[in-house]
Order: C-alpha cells, then structure tokens, then sequence
C-alpha cells in the first residue's frame, strides 16, 4: 500500500517536472520562433502594437493544397499585399481537406481577419463558413473554384468559354471526328461543372462528329490520370483525343501516351497554363492547354481585397457577388512562345 | 490496472498550454475562439474515444477516417437522393457505422488478421466503397445542392449558456455547439461503460493479458468484435458532426482522421501496450492538439512547425508511455527477485 503511495507520489513528481519542462519549452518557442525582435527597440518577445502606428489589416490566403496555381496566386496576392505596408499576410493549407478550411475559416474569424481568399475544397462544404464571414463583416474573395453561399467577388479563371475554345483546338487537331477521354475532377466543385460543360458544348458546337467515350475522376492528379487512362485506352485503343480538366492530369495522359509510343497520334490538351505544360508544349508532347497569367490572378484578387478593406466596405453591403472572368489565350506550338517569362508560374 | 495519473497532469498540461496562448497569441482568449475549438474539435474527441477501445486490446482501429466517410455518404445518399427524414437518416447511419466496425473486429477475430492489417484492408475497402455509392458522382447535380434536413443540419446547433444564465452582461461566454454536448454525453456514457460494468472491467483484462482472460473464461472474441463495433459508431456520430457542419459528404472526408484520433488516444494515456487507459485522456489530447494547431496558426507560425510540435507531443507520448511500461516490468521483476 506504502508503495503504491509513493510510486503514484514518484509519477506526479514526474509529470510535474515534465509540465515544467514542457511549459518553458513552449513558451520559449513561443517567444522565441514567434515573437522575433523589435528592430527599433532591440526588444525580444511578441510586441505590443506602438499605438502611434497606423491600424494594421489582416489578410489571409486558405489554399486547397499546396500546388503550383495556388502558390503562384499567393505571390500575385503578396506582390500587391507588401506595398501597401499596413496588411500582415497568411498562407494557410488547407491540406485538400473541407474540414480543414472550415477550421481555418473559423480561426480567421475569430482573429478579427479584414478579408479572406478561398480557393474551396468543396463548394457546399464551405458555404455555412463563408455566410459566417459574412456576418462578421469579413470580404470572402474565392478563386477559381465559387462557392454555393455568395460572397464579396469572386476571381477565376475563364474556365467555361475556355474549355469551349480547348473543344474547339482539339477537334481541330483530330480533324472533326473520333473518341475523346475527359480526365475530371471529383464532384462537389463548380469548376469541374464549368470546365467540363464548356467542352461538351464546344464539341456539339465545333465538332459535333466527335464522341466522348469516357469521362472519369482522375483528382487532380498525375498518377491518379496515368492510372486512370491507361484503363480507359485499354477498352478504347482507338481512343484519338484526351482533354484534362486541369494540366496535372493532362501530363499524366502525356507520360502514358510516352510509354504507349502515342505521342504525336494522340490529342492531348489540358487547361491552366502551367509552366511544366508550356514546356510539354514547346517539346512537341501535349497538343495545347488555357494559359491564364494567375500571377495576375492573385494581383487582382488582392486589389478587390485592398480596395475593400481600407474603404471599410463590409461584405454585408454587397447587394450580390462581384465576379471576373481573368482573360486567357490556347496555347499551342503556335502561340506557346508569345507567353513571357514574367508571365509563367 | 485501469487508471494511470497521467490524465490529473495531461489535464494540467493541458491548462498550461492553454494559458500560454492565451498570453502570447493574440485572440486566442476569446469567447469565439473557445467556440471554434469546441466546434471543431470535439468530433475529434468522439473519434479519439472511439479509437481508444481498441488501443485498450492492444489493437488499432486505421479505418475509422474510411467508416467516417462511409457513414457521411450513407447520410448524403439517403438525404438527398432517398428522400428519407432525417430522424430515419440518424439511427441507420449509425447502424452502419457500427457494422462497419463489427466487421472489423469479425475480420481480426474470426480470420485471426492483425489489426493493423484488417483494418488497413477495409479502410481502402470501405473507401472504395464511398466512391461506388457515392450520390454526388451518381446524381452530379446533387454535388452542389446542402443538406437541408433539419434532424441532420440541426446537430450543428449553439446554445448561449451565458444567457440563459443571464451572466452575458458580466462575461463573454462561448455559444456552446450541441457536438460539445454530444461528446460529453458519450464520455460519460463510456466512462460509466469502463469503470462500473463487467463489460468494461472485461475489456482492461483482455487489454492487460488476453491468455490470461481467456483462462478466466471471458469471451475474448466477442469483447475485441465489441470494441472495434464501438469504433465504427464513435465514427457514425463522427460523421454526422461532420455532415452537419459542412452540409454536405465528400467522398474524401475523413482522410487522415485515423492518424489524429489515435494521436490524441495516446496523448492521453491510452497504452499501446494495452489494458491502460480512461476516456478522459483521449478527450484532453483531441483538444490539446486543437489548441496547438488554433494557437500557433493565431501566432502566424507555418503549418509545417504545427505539423512537427504535433508529431514531438506525440513521440513525448509514446516515449513516456514506454517510459512507464518499462518501469512496472523493472518493478514486478524486482518484486519477484528477478533481474531485468
């Protein structure tokens, strides 16, 4: 029993010593990682904020994962963002995961954020957060993909008479007859809706001899699009065009046609304008995609944003949701060389 | 056998960490703040729970995110596409959840799989699964349409205890979300269930020494198929939080919950070894992880430092829990005259 006694005494003696260490641990790093030094003051730790300075603005990014369009949105959001010296700025992931932003969204409100950029895992999932913002005051500004509760603007690329122009291309390249693949997203986002209704009706409208054979959800993916298509061509080896709804799975489609020795028979054309479709381009493998300059995507976005936020418009006062449509071109071999440096992401 | 100390000093731990925040994150000590941890987190907590039954027979539950997602399209499709009431809806989604979870505890106890293995098979099963019922690829507009039943969208409901108090004048408190009660009422449900039931001293035996359990005539197969049936319902309610709170079942929802539920079950004390544990601990460690993840996102740290503080409490938790195990061997082998 006397054993006992001390062995449990000895345990809490432990865990005592244990919340000690771990307390100073944290806020050591706490005051250390997070606080930084007073560069006027030499003063260490988090700071007060000098009340003579002007009001500072909370802005916030909630990606949807972390890829090469959301990064490249990010840097046209800070380029704009930095100038203005009164807005701190976060990059939040929202690791693909609707429960993850819908958590983002409420730290965000709470913290008293000034205007928040989505891009939605889902456009449902995100709606009763984003009517949340809203009666806090807080401009919700969504990119490429909206969502289903409206919201201060919201900034896409043009993905509907985009995907109508990328039929158009295609069929072209497959001289107005034979089967298509679509490589989708998963259901649930309206830019999978528009991206993939724009095709269909710019097939029915350009090249109605063309018949889509298979429209399969790929996620966004590479892999996923290698795996996915590479079933599809095994029950349609006569399949003569593929068109990824984004350029990640437009590449995968590119890496199988490599391994088949398809390259050059099979019309590929993915939508975004990645750098790394570009390239494909430029070497002769993927026939085409939208390029969108989503630097200037971010830019404008962060604008509305600027605009807003220090004019004190709350998103209350929007009678309905702002939108713009980012201009875009068809890159092909042709017109591949007139995207600039600066331009790509 | 059954308890550990560590739950008074994970809770303090806890207290601690919390208060550390609040210092040195700005708004991180408002009353809007503590409902957004209580909102978000307490599904977590459920699913700890729920994941702490199998730990406590040595086992682990990695398919319960899949059960999650799986439970959520059971609610979406009959919802929206059956057109059945919600307080229909509730009672089946739970009921497959916890057949998905029997199944579990069938395949281990039954085709003699390790845990880990079983339920890392029907995790890629029950997912795939999602995929092939899923409403929202079956009928693509119903991808875009919320969930408007009130029975389901009505567990995401805030009660203002502040001013039924009629103390709101004096302090802000939290609106607290009808999930929070939910937790709450199946931590003491389960804790009744552990503490005061032949069952729950039954699942600490098997837990400790399952031979040894055998020989004293407890039917181990129907406690480990039990626990892994109570995992699958701790994931239906789960999901219908989740479902709730987003209006709508994705078919990736739930996608790397397993992960954090058993962090939090070993944050709290729940043994990897076995027959130790309370349902107090998981609870705290679900809501220490929230307030980690809340707090340094307030303080503007990378998600990537919240990823690697995350991970070091739990390897400090997994060390202790060894730490433990290792110490109670030395002091039975001492006590038996043995040297280890």
């Amino acid at each position: 029993m006397t054993e006992e006694i001390k062995n449990s005494t000895n345990d809490r003696r432990h865990f005592l010593k244990g919340i000690a260490l771990g307390s100073a641990a944290l806020s050591g790093a706490a005051v250390g990682l997070f606080g930084g030094t007073n560069a006027s003051t030499g003063a260490f730790g988090v700071q007060q904020a000098n009340a003579a300075a002007p009001e500072r603005l909370k802005m916030a990014f909630i990606k949807y994962a972390t890829d090469t369009v959301s990064s490249a949105w990010s840097k046209g959001i800070e380029d704009v963002l930095t100038p203005q010296q009164i807005i701190d700025y976060k990059l939040l992931d929202g690791q693909a995961k609707a429960e993850v932003q819908v958590s983002l969204m409420d730290t965000l409100i709470a913290d008293g954020t000034s205007a928040i950029f989505l891009q939605p895992v889902d456009s449902v999932a995100l709606a009763p957060s984003i009517q949340k913002a809203k009666r806090a005051g807080i401009a919700v500004i969504t990119l490429n993909i909206d969502a289903t509760e409206a919201h201060a603007a919201h900034v896409e690329m043009n993905h509907y008479f985009g995907a109508m122009d990328i039929a158009k291309a295609l069929g072209d390249a497959m001289g107005g007859k034979g089967d298509v693949a679509i490589l989708n997203a998963p259901p649930g986002i309206i830019i999978r809706d528009l991206r993939t209704n724009g095709f269909v009706d710019g097939l029915k409208k350009h090249h109605p001899g063309i018949k889509i054979v298979a429209d399969q959800v790929a996620e966004w993916s590479r892999k996923k699009a290698q795996d996915v298509l590479g079933t599809i061509l095994a029950a349609n080896p006569n399949l003569g065009g593929v068109y990824g709804v984004n350029d990640a799975m437009a590449l995968g489609a590119v890496d199988v046609a490599k391994d088949k020795g398809l390259i050059g028979k099979l019309v590929i054309f993915g939508n975004d304008g990645e750098t790394g479709a570009l390239e494909s381009i430029a070497a002769g493998e993927l026939t085409g995609t939208q390029f969108t300059d989503v630097h200037q995507q971010g830019r404008f976005a962060a604008s509305a944003a600027v605009v807003l936020a220090s004019g004190m418009v709350p998103a209350t006062a929007f009678k309905k949701q702002g939108h713009l449509l980012m201009p875009y071109v068809i890159a092909t071999k042709e017109t591949v060389g007139q995207i600039g440096p600066g331009q790509r992401w | 056998m059954y308890r550990r100390p560590a739950s008074f000093a994970l809770l303090a731990f806890f207290a601690v960490t919390v208060g550390l925040f609040c210092l040195f994150a700005p708004n991180f000590a408002t009353a809007s703040n503590f409902e957004n941890l209580m909102s978000g987190f307490s599904f977590f907590a459920i699913l700890a729970m729920g994941q702490a039954f199998p730990i406590l027979l040595r086992g682990i539950d990695l398919s319960i995110g899949a059960i999650v997602a799986l439970a959520g399209m059971v609610a979406f499709d009959l919802t929206m596409i059956s057109q059945v009431p919600g307080y229909v809806v509730l009672p089946l989604v739970l009921i497959a959840a916890t057949s998905a979870g029997t199944i579990n505890g069938i395949l281990i106890v039954y085709l003699r799989l390790q845990p880990f293995i079983a339920t890392l098979a029907t995790l890629a099963a029950y997912r795939g699964l999602v995929y092939a019922i899923s409403g929202r690829l079956l009928v693509p507009k119903l991808a875009t349409t919320p969930i408007t039943d009130p029975w389901i969208v009505g567990i995401e409901t805030y009660f203002d205890i502040g001013g039924a108090l009629g103390i709101s004048d004096y302090i802000k408190l939290p609106w607290f979300p009808l999930s929070f009660f939910l937790m709450i009422a199946i931590l003491i449900a389960f804790q009744i269930l552990l503490h005061s039931t032949k069952l729950g001293r039954d699942i600490y035996t098997v837990g400790g020494n399952q031979e040894a359990a055998r020989l004293a005539g407890i039917n181990t197969r129907r406690i480990t198929v039990i626990t892994y049936a109570i995992s699958g319902f701790c994931a239906g309610v789960a999901a219908l939080v989740l479902v709730a709170r987003l209006t709508t079942a994705t078919e990736a929802l739930g996608t790397g919950m397993e992960l954090t539920a058993i962090s939090a079950a070993v944050i709290g004390g729940v043994s990897l070894q076995g027959g130790i544990g309370s349902m107090f601990g998981p609870v705290i460690g679900a809501f220490l992880l929230g307030v980690v993840l809340i707090g340094l996102t307030l303080l503007g740290a990378s998600q990537y430092v919240q990823q690697i503080l995350t991970g070091a409490i739990l390897l400090a938790a997994i060390c202790y829990d060894r730490f433990l195990v290792i110490r109670r061997q030395r002091r039975t082998a001492a006590n038996m005259g043995l040297s280890v």
